[in-house]
This record gives structure tokens, C-alpha cells and sequence, in this order.
């Protein structure tokens, strides 16, 4: 099999697979259990086979039909590990999680089919595919946010959907505007045209722009990500943390750091959209008291680091995005599964009601401490070397009022997730008088994937080399002209 | 072995050791113990051999300015050196100390972690390396204090903001030293004071200053002597953070930007140095706690390193220096003998026992030799390096003068009180206690010793350590042996005379050691101030928190007026022209006519003027 069917593989086995996977429940549950496991771990096997060929600079490239569809570079091949070994630990930890509720059929198939069109998104090589992946993610987390089916909880979903979709079509006239200045949705072509024309309309750019705010979660259109908290919890870890918001600050990354030359307005423009973001989010992160909702607020601060990075537009910043993406990844998929573990051993989500919680679920306090240290940019975790990198690339590139508002936000993070751990885990336990007792450890798979994160974020700060390399490596060609 | 190799064995060992103290020995207070000495007497003798060397090495690290940069030069070995002295000597007290407590192995394993880290710290030639050591202390710090007990964790939470913040302030700083400097290497660094710079030198100070305790990032320290376990407070607070932060102030000053003594960072150094000094010793001075009191002196003291770093002249320096590693052996060595009055008596609390002379003589003379070093006695170390400083601060300015000497007068009367109450005074039933076993004495007579050897024998330390650090700063000057200055130690000779005649007054008034500074504490004006400061209503981290608190708000409200706009207006907005529309759809025929009709109007009218 040549690297180019690896490529199409690697999009069309979970997306294909996961239509199998409620006939599969319908048979054995443990079966599609693993069924789904393995089909992301396939992907993933992939996904590694491909970084070995695109590792030595040689991009790949899937066309049929004389239309190219997927395009692999180090970015994508970045992105796509990441969500990938992200969704494999999230599916892990399901096992545990999910078996209690209904329409565990659906979960699955969903699920799976929202990591496939991640994959779909990631590898498109034209803007019409970005959109058509864009909105079955839109569609799949419509599904899952109002998982639950009750009324407030559908209602939830519903915001999510008409903020993303809202954001999506307002994107796609953008991408028909520069179709109708360029002549095509290929991105290689409109690459090459904006090496002679020079910039796109600004006006297109803001309106993908909308598109990018809406599904990353920024100031103004961040309120539905915190509702979407009411989930179940290894879908809003999967929603926030690895997949779904990432998706907007990857797109932005692919199309106005690898494809357009925008004006230089946007790189002053936009780190002050998401400093706002970062300090507004990181407010309400610090008022709120529903656990699944400050780790909500806490991703939309972040996701501000993320494209501040990306939007300074000089190398450092944009290898601090790239690295963000990943370190935040997996500390915050760590955080929200650490809050489901929570969430469901006290069947409680006010931190006012909970504490002491560390003498009785040891493994993870310290998991949540852990990943809580990533996200603050604590050394040795991960999160230092991404969050030095986005600062330092905002003073390289002069915009020192943007860099001090953002340490500012990373001074409400230290608070925030300060106190969060400190009312959940430590002090005087609230939680013996609810008739349920004093709350014990998840179950061993559960515990597993949280401890399985805290590790990963302390390990890719010690040996940070690898993927520090790769995503200056990838920066450098994304900005090669 | 090359000093290489040595360097890095010296940042590896530690944290092995840690991890196999973590992993291995776990809940085995008794063996964690044992590791941790081992461990620190190898890194003793690590820091032995590469004393005296001049190397640097590199090793791969993850590119572009992360360099895993090594330099050892003589200050970063000096520091080392005395970390380890100082490491190995607490290593054998903790264990004692710690033997029988659940979670001591918990501490000896971060204890391990941060020797670890601080030799990076010492050895790191470049920026960001050098912050990743020094963030990197601060989860150890926040597990350390946790150790304390059950309401340990608030002080944990409150240390480790204080540390975040300021260490986020560093890492901006640095960044932009490097975004100025065109190099994160040290020894190659030059940045000028202007613009930006200015920018970087101020929040480089803040990191480095805060890590020392100063004012106004000090106040967990207290907090801490209340809550954390003791080993800590010796350790960290007593020894450690002095010598880093000192260490990094040092290298900012004399290295990164060629501090000038017209410049006005001088100027602001000196002027935080003073306020320290004073401000801590007065809140030192009412204390009724042995280890409440001995942290007020942890941040006073550092006032006298800032202010002398400050001056800029070559005496200041060379006294702020010396007296960092005086105070570390003193302090230290004052923390010792709070340890083993609590594990041998229970508790630190004066109010409840005093005159433990006849109970515990070995600890009561370390006590004296210390408490005589931190109040400037001749000849113990501190008044010789308290001497330069005031020299120094007297050349800049007499009111930075008068502030250092109006500190030692509240230092030494302070200490006449704690000696006088928890030693003389007759309180509490004192008949069970005993002196502390010889494995907690011997590093405190260690320690005493050497505060008196540094101030008999200053030639040694001046000449082999400090001096040398300066290069050619020192402008060929020669502080050590004995040249005294007359007004100096006239100036010092009437402190320390007030203070005696100041505790005599207080004795005489009360009847007891414990009241001796009460006639100050109690005086009309000054006992409201003092009352508002024990509430902690001047305590800056609690205004932060306030206005913290406010900001918070506003942004939730902004939030939540955008959340309102998505889940209020929007809907009613659509709902509202949605029922415009399906009233006009009411199924009355004459209703639809009226529409076709206005709309064939509307398209006549258009193809009339020609805009179709």
C-alpha cells in the first residue's frame, strides 16, 4: 500500500468503521468496546507510519479523480497524533464511565465518527472539505452535548449548535469570497495566488475569522462551551481539550499562517481579541463553582494563549501555538477526566459542597494537581515550555501591552485552578452528609487514564525535545513561501 | 572525572534519589531518611571537587534558545558549596526530626528534589534554563508546606500564588532581557537600563527579590512558620531561598545590567532593602511565638543583603554578600533550636512555656551564639557584615543608614526578648523535657561554630568567597580582617546599647522576659497600627486578592451579559419577528390579498423608475 492510500485510510477507517459500530453494540457490548478502541488506534497506527514519510520534508498528497482531497504536512500530521492519542485515552476511559447510561450504541458511533471527521478536517487539502468536516463535528456534538435529552441540557446543545453553525456559514461566504477573487478551493492554488496577488479581502478574513472565534471558543462567542459542561464528562474532556476547539485554532494556523498572506493589520488585531478572551474567560473561571464549567472557562483562557501564538505571526510564537495546542491537549483532557472522576464518585459538581477529597481519591488529586501545574506553565511540565514560547514570541514581535495582559491571565489561571483544586481536593471533607458516604477512587480503567495524562504532561516537559524540534520543524515549513 | 561530568552528576543525583526515595522506599520515613543523607553527603562531595573550577558544558537540548547551558565559575560554586553544606548537616536533623512522622518520607523526597533543582538553579548559563530550575521549586515548595497539617494547605495555596505570580513576572523579564540581548547565555549578556530594559530589569528584580522574602512578597513566610513542618522553614525560608534569591539579584546586578549606583534601580533596591528591614523587625518585635518571630527576622534580615547589593560601591556589595551566607548560618541555626524546642517541648508558643535553660544548656548556648550573630555582637559574623552595609548605605544616603541602624537596635531587642522568655522565665511545666538528641545538636553547634569562625576568621570567607565574585568591581579593595570605622561601630555600639536598655525598662515594667517590648507593642498610636497588621489588613496579598476578586467579577459579568445576549435576546428577538410574520399568516384571504397586492405594487413601481 502506498503512503498516499495510508492517507486516505487513516480518514476513511474510523469514518466508515464507526457506521458499524451500533450493529456491533447490538451484538456484544464489550466487542464494540474495543471495536472502537482499535479503530482509533489503527488511525493512529497510521498516522505514525505517515509521520516516518513526512518526517524527512515530503508532504503526501491523495487525489482521485484528478481532484486532490487530502494533504499531509508536519502540521497536520502534528494535530492529527495529538487528537488522535488524546481520543484513544479519551475512549479508554469511557469503558468506565459510560457503562451506566444509555444509548451507549450512539456514544460510540458518535464519538468515533467525530474523531474521523477531526481527521477529515485536519488532511483537507481544499476549503470546501474544511467545510463540509467542519459542520458533521458541528452535527456530532449537537448529538452528544444534549446527550442527557432533558430539556435544559437539549436546549444547551442547541445554543452550541447556532453559535458553531452560525460561525460556519459566516466562514463559508469568506471561503466563496476568496473563491470568487482566486478561482478555487484548493489551498495549494490559493497559496501560490497569494504569492503573486499579495493578501486576501479583509473582509474575508473576518468572516472566517467568525467561523474560527465560534468553534474556538473566543470572546464573543465562547458562553456555548461552558454550557456544553453538562455532557457527559469524557465527551466535554474530548469536546474541549482535544478536538473540537482545537479544531478553530488549527484552521487558523492552516489557513492564515501555512496558505493566505493576510494584511498586517489581523496580527495586532487579533492577540487583543484574545487577551480579552483570556482575562474575561479566566474571570469567570475564578466566580464560577460548577467544577466542569471553571475546567470549561479555563480551556477558553488557554485557547487565547493558543492563538495569541499563532497570531503573532514571527517563528517563536507560532511554535509556542503549536506546542500549546499539544500541552494543553493532554493536561486538559487530564482535568476534565479527573472532574468526571469526580463528578461521578461524590454525584456532585459544586466545589462548595466537596473537599478533603485527597485522603480518599489520592490518585487523582495528585493526577489534578499535576495537569492543574501543566496548564499553569509550571516547569518541569509541558506547559512551561508552550507558555514561555507564546510570550516571548508576543514580545519578539513588539506587542509588549498584549504580553503583559496575557501574564496577567496566566496570574488568574495560578488562581483559579489554585483554588479549584484546593476546594475539591483539600481542606475538610463537605461531602459525608449526602447520604452516600465518603466517595472512593473511579474505577481502576478511569483512574488509569487520568494518572496516564498527568504523566504524559510531566514527561512531555521532561523530554520536550522531540516535539519541541518537530513543531519548530513544522513552523518552518508552514512559513516557507 | 571531568568537572562536566560532575556538574551534571550534581543536578542528576539528587533527583534520582528523590524519585527512587518516591518510587521504592515509599512510607518508609526511617529508609527516606537514610537515602537523603546519603544522597547529601554525595552532593557534598560533588560540590567539594568541583569547588574551585572554571567550566561550562553543554549538553542537546530542545533548540533555538533552550540550551542546556552549564557554567561553573567561583560565585555559582561558592553557592553550591554552601547549599550543600547546608543540605547534608539538615539532612541528618530531618531525620531525626522526622522519623516518626506518616509523611516524612513525602519530605525528604522533595527535600532531594530541591537540592536537585538548586544546583541547576547555581549552574544554569542560560535564561531559560536557569527559570525552569527556579519555577520548578515552587510545586516542591507548595508539596512541602501541604506536609504541614491539616490547615497547612491554605499556606501551601497562598505561597505558591505569591511564588507564581512572581515567577510569571520572571519569565516575562526574561523574556524580554532575551528579546533584547540576542542571547540567552549569561555570561554573555548585556542589557541596558533604558526603555524596555528598564521593563526587564524591574520584573527580573521582582522574581529574584520575591524568591529572597523581601517586602511585599514576604508575607507567607510568617504564615508558614505557623503551618508548615520546621525542617521546611530551616531549609527553605532560613537558607535556601536566601542564597538563590541573593544569587540571582547578584547576577542581575552585577552581570545582566551593569547596575550603576546613579541609576535609579539602585535607588529603588535600596529603597525596598530599608523598608524590609524595618518594617519585618517591627513585626518581629511583638511576636509571641519562637518560630512566628525567627520568620519576621527570615524577611528583616534580607532588607540589610538588598540594601547593600543597592548601594552599587563595592563595600555595599561585598556586605550585602556576606551577609546573605551569615544569615544563613545564623538563621538556620536560630531555626535548629526552634525545632528542637518544639519536638523536645511540644510547642513554640512563649505564652506557654519558658526556661528551658536548665533543661536543654547545649541548645540555649547555640542559641546565644546565634541570637548574638543576628543582633550585630562583635565578634560573631553578622556585625561584620552588617558593618559594610552600613558603610555602604551611609555613602548613598543617611536616612538608608539610619533605617539599617534603627533594624538592628528592634533585631537585637527582639532576640533579648525571645532568649529572656523561652530560656530565663520561669512558665509552663518544663520537668519532662530534655535536650534534644546529639544528631539535632551537632548541626546547630556546627552552625554556631561557624557563625563565629566567619566573624573572628572573616579574612577566610571575604578572601576565598566573596571578594573574588565582585572581580573587577572590588576596584582593588580589601574588606576583610579587622578595619574599623569609628562612627560605624560607634552607631552600632549605641544600638545595641538601646536595645539592652530598652529590655530592662520592659522587664522592669512587666516582671518578665516575655513582656520586655510590650511598653512598645501597647504604646498609644503604635498598638492600633500593630493590631490592624496582626489582622493582616496591610498585607498586600490579601489586597491583591481583594481587588482580584473585584476584577473577577466585572469579567463574569461581562460574561454572563454576552451569555445573555446569546440565550436571551437572540431567541426573543427571533421569537419576536417570528410572531410579527405568523400574525400576518393569519388565513384570512383578504389579509394574502393585501400582501399580493402591496407586492405588485412594489414591482410596478420598481420597473417604472427603471431600478429593475
Amino acid at each position: 500500500m502506498t503512503v498516499e492510500y495510508l492517507l486516505f485510510c487513516l480518514v476513511a477507517v474510523p469514518f466508515f468503521g464507526s457506521l458499524f459500530l451500533p450493529v456491533l453494540g447490538k451484538i456484544n457490548e464489550r466487542l464494540r468496546n474495543i471495536a472502537a478502541l482499535a479503530l482509533m488506534l489503527c488511525s493512529l497506527g497510521m498516522s505514525c507510519a505517515l509521520l516516518q514519510v513526512i518526517a524527512s520534508d515530503q508532504n503526501v498528497v491523495f487525489t482521485m479523480g484528478g481532484v486532490t482531497l487530502f494533504y499531509a504536512d508536519k502540521l497536520a500530521i502534528f494535530m492529527a497524533l495529538v487528537s488522535q492519542s488524546l481520543g484513544s485515552i479519551i475512549i479508554l476511559y469511557s469503558f468506565g464511565y459510560i457503562k451506566n447510561y444509555e444509548h451507549r450504541n450512539e456514544y460510540y458511533f458518535m464519538v468515533v465518527l467525530f474523531l474521523a471527521a477531526m481527521m477529515g478536517l485536519i488532511f483537507s487539502s481544499n476549503l470546501l472539505w474544511i467545510y463540509f468536516f467542519w459542520e458533521i463535528t458541528a452535527i456530532v456534538c449537537w448529538r452528544l452535548i444534549g446527550f442527557f435529552r432533558e430539556k435544559e441540557y437539549v436546549l444547551r446543545a442547541d445554543k452550541a449548535f447556532f453559535i458553531t453553525v452560525f460561525g460556519a456559514l459566516m466562514m463559508l461566504c469568506g471561503f466563496l469570497m476568496i473563491y470568487s477573487r482566486t478561482g478555487t478551493f484548493d489551498m495549494q492554488e490559493i497559496k501560490a495566488w497569494c504569492a503573486i496577488n499579495g493578501s486576501i479581502p479583509d473582509l474575508a478574513v473576518m468572516f472566517i475569522l467568525f467561523g474560527i472565534l465560534s468553534k474556538s471558543a473566543t470572546l464573543p462567542l465562547h458562553t456555548w462551551l461552558a454550557d456544553a459542561g453538562v455532557a457527559p464528562s469524557p465527551v466535554t474532556a474530548l469536546l474541549h481539550a482535544a478536538v473540537l476547539v482545537k479544531i478553530g485554532v488549527y484552521v487558523f494556523a492552516r489557513l492564515f499562517v501555512a496558505t493566505f498572506t493576510i494584511n498586517e493589520i489581523w496580527h495586532e488585531v487579533v492577540p487583543w481579541i484574545a487577551a480579552a478572551s483570556a482575562i474575561v474567560s479566566a474571570c469567570a473561571a475564578l466566580v464560577e463553582n460548577d467544577i466542569k464549567r471553571i475546567v470549561a472557562y479555563s480551556t477558553v483562557s488557554q485557547l487565547a494563549f493558543i492563538l495569541l501564538g499563532l497570531a503573532t505571526g514571527n517563528n517563536t510564537g507560532i511554535v509556542g501555538g503549536l506546542l500549546y495546542i499539544l500541552m494543553h491537549g493532554i493536561a486538559k483532557a487530564g482535568l476534565f477526566l479527573c472532574a468526571g472522576v469526580v463528578e461521578h464518585e461524590t454525584h456532585n459538581k459544586d466545589i462548595r459542597k466537596m473537599g478533603g477529597l485527597i485522603k480518599t481519591m489520592p490518585i487523582t488529586a495528585v493526577s489534578f494537581a499535576l495537569c492543574a501545574f501543566s496548564v499553569m506553565g509550571i516547569p518541569p511540565f509541558g506547559g512551561f515550555f508552550s507558555k514561555y514560547m507564546v510570550i516571548t514570541g508576543t514580545i519578539d514581535s513588539g506587542q509588549i501591552a498584549v504580553g503583559l495582559t496575557f501574564v496577567a491571565g496566566a496570574f488568574l489561571t495560578l488562581a483559579y485552578l489554585l483554588r479549584a483544586f484546593a476546594r475539591v481536593f483539600l481542606g475538610v471533607s463537605r461531602a459525608a452528609d449526602d447520604g452516600h458516604g465518603l466517595p472512593r477512587e473511579g474505577s481502576p480503567v478511569m483512574v488509569f487514564s487520568v494518572a496516564l495524562l498527568a504523566a504524559l504532561s510531566l514527561l512531555s516537559g521532561v523530554l520536550i525535545q522531540p516535539s519541541f524540534q518537530f513543531a519548530q520543524s513544522a513552523v518552518q515549513q508552514m512559513l516557507s513561501r | 572525572m571531568s568537572t562536566e561530568n560532575l556538574m551534571l552528576f550534581a543536578i542528576i543525583i539528587p533527583i534520582v534519589a528523590a524519585v527512587i526515595t518516591l518510587v521504592v522506599v515509599r512510607k518508609n520515613s526511617m529508609a527516606a531518611g537514610g537515602v537523603t543523607i546519603a544522597a547529601s553527603f554525595v552532593n557534598l562531595f560533588l560540590a567539594y571537587r568541583i569547588y574551585g573550577t572554571e567550566t561550562s558544558v553543554s549538553v542537546p537540548w530542545a533548540g533555538w534558545f533552550f540550551e542546556f547551558t552549564l557554567r561553573n565559575y567561583q560565585f555559582s560554586s561558592f553557592i553550591l558549596i554552601s547549599v550543600a553544606i547546608f543540605g547534608a548537616l539538615l539532612s541528618v536533623y530531618n531525620a531525626i526530626f522526622l522519623k516518626e512522622k506518616a509523611n516524612g518520607w513525602l519530605f525528604h523526597a522533595y527535600f532531594l528534589l530541591t537540592i536537585g533543582f538548586v544546583n541547576g538553579v547555581v549552574f544554569a548559563d542560560n535564561l531559560i534554563l536557569l527559570l525552569f530550575f527556579w519555577e520548578g521549586l515552587l510545586g516542591i515548595m507548595f508539596g512541602m508546606i501541604y506536609l504541614g497539617g491539616a490547615n497547612a494547605y491554605r499556606t501551601s495555596i497562598k505561597a505558591a500564588i505569591i511564588a507564581g505570580v512572581t515567577d510569571l513576572c520572571m519569565m516575562f523579564g526574561i523574556g524580554t532581557a532575551i528579546y533584547l540581548a540576542k542571547t540567552a547565555t549569561i555570561s554573555d549578556m548585556k542589557v541596558s537600563m533604558e526603555g524596555l530594559g528598564g521593563l526587564a530589569f524591574v520584573l527580573l528584580v521582582i522574581g529574584a527579590i520575591s524568591k529572597a522574602g523581601a517586602m511585599p512578597f514576604h508575607t507567607w513566610i510568617p504564615d508558614a512558620a505557623s503551618d508548615a513542618p520546621m525542617p521546611f522553614m530551616s531549609f527553605f525560608p532560613g537558607a535556601l531561598e536566601k542564597l538563590l534569591g541573593i544569587y540571582l539579584l547578584v547576577r542581575i546586578t552585577l552581570d545582566i545590567f551593569e547596575l550603576d549606583g546613579m541609576s535609579w534601580g539602585s535607588t529603588m533596591l535600596m529603597i525596598i532593602g530599608a523598608l524590609t528591614i524595618v518594617l519585618a523587625v517591627a513585626m518581629a518585635l511583638i511576636q509571641k511565638d519562637y518560630k512566628r518571630l525567627l520568620s519576621y527576622h527570615a524577611i528583616s534580615q534580607v532588607g540589610y543583603m538588598i540594601l547593600g547589593i543597592g548601594t552599587c560601591t563595592p563595600v555595599g556589595i561585598v556586605g550585602g554578600l556576606f551577609h546573605m551566607i551569615n544569615n544563613t548560618l545564623y538563621k538556620c541555626c536560630l531555626f535548629l533550636t526552634g525545632g528542637s524546642m518544639e519536638r523536645q517541648a511540644g510547642t513554640t508558643d512563649l505564652k506557654k512555656i519558658g526556661g528551658l535553660k536548665s533543661q536543654m544548656p547545649l541548645t540555649f548556648i547555640i542559641f546565644i551564639i546565634a541570637a548574638a550573630s543576628i543582633s550585630g555582637v562583635p565578634p560573631f559574623n553578622g556585625f561584620f557584615s552588617k558593618e559594610m552595609v552600613y558603610d555602604g548605605a551611609l555613602e548613598r544616603g543617611t536616612i538608608f543608614y539610619l533605617a539599617a541602624v534603627l533594624g538592628s537596635v528592634m533585631t537585637a531587642a527582639s532576640f533579648l526578648k525571645l532568649g529572656h522568655a523561652a530560656y530565663v522565665d520561669k512558665r509552663g511545666d518544663v520537668s519532662k523535657v530534655k535536650e534534644a538528641p546529639a544528631a539535632m545538636l551537632v548541626p546547630g553547634m556546627i552552625l554556631a561554630a561557624l557563625c563565629l569562625f566567619f566573624g573572628l576568621g572573616n579574612v577566610f570567607p571575604l578572601r576565598e568567597f566573596i571578594q573574588p565574585v565582585l572581580g573587577a568591581r572590588l576596584e582593588g579593595h580589601d574588606f576583610s580582617g579587622f578595619h574599623f570605622n569609628i562612627v560605624l561601630v560607634g552607631g552600632t555600639v549605641v544600638a545595641l546599647a538601646l536595645a539592652v536598655i530598652n529590655h530592662f525598662v520592659g522587664v522592669k515594667k512587666t516582671g518578665n522576659g516575655l513582656g520586655a517590648v510590650d511598653h512598645v507593642h501597647y504604646a498609644p498610636g503604635l498598638h492600633q497600627v500593630y493590631d490592624a497588621a496582626e489582622k493582616r489588613y496591610f498585607d498586600p496579598y490579601n489586597w491583591a486578592k481583594n481587588v482580584g476578586r473585584v476584577v473577577a467579577y466585572i469579567g463574569w459579568g461581562i460574561d454572563r451579559g454576552i451569555d445573555f445576549f446569546f440565550s436571551k435576546i437572540i431567541p426573543f428577538a427571533a421569537m419576536g419577528i417570528s410572531a410579527v410574520i405568523r400574525s400576518l399568516h393569519n388565513g384570512s384571504h383578504v389579509t394574502y390579498l393585501a400582501w399580493s397586492l402591496a407586492g405588485l405594487a412594489l414591482v410596478i413601481i420598481a420597473c417604472m423608475t427603471g431600478r429593475l
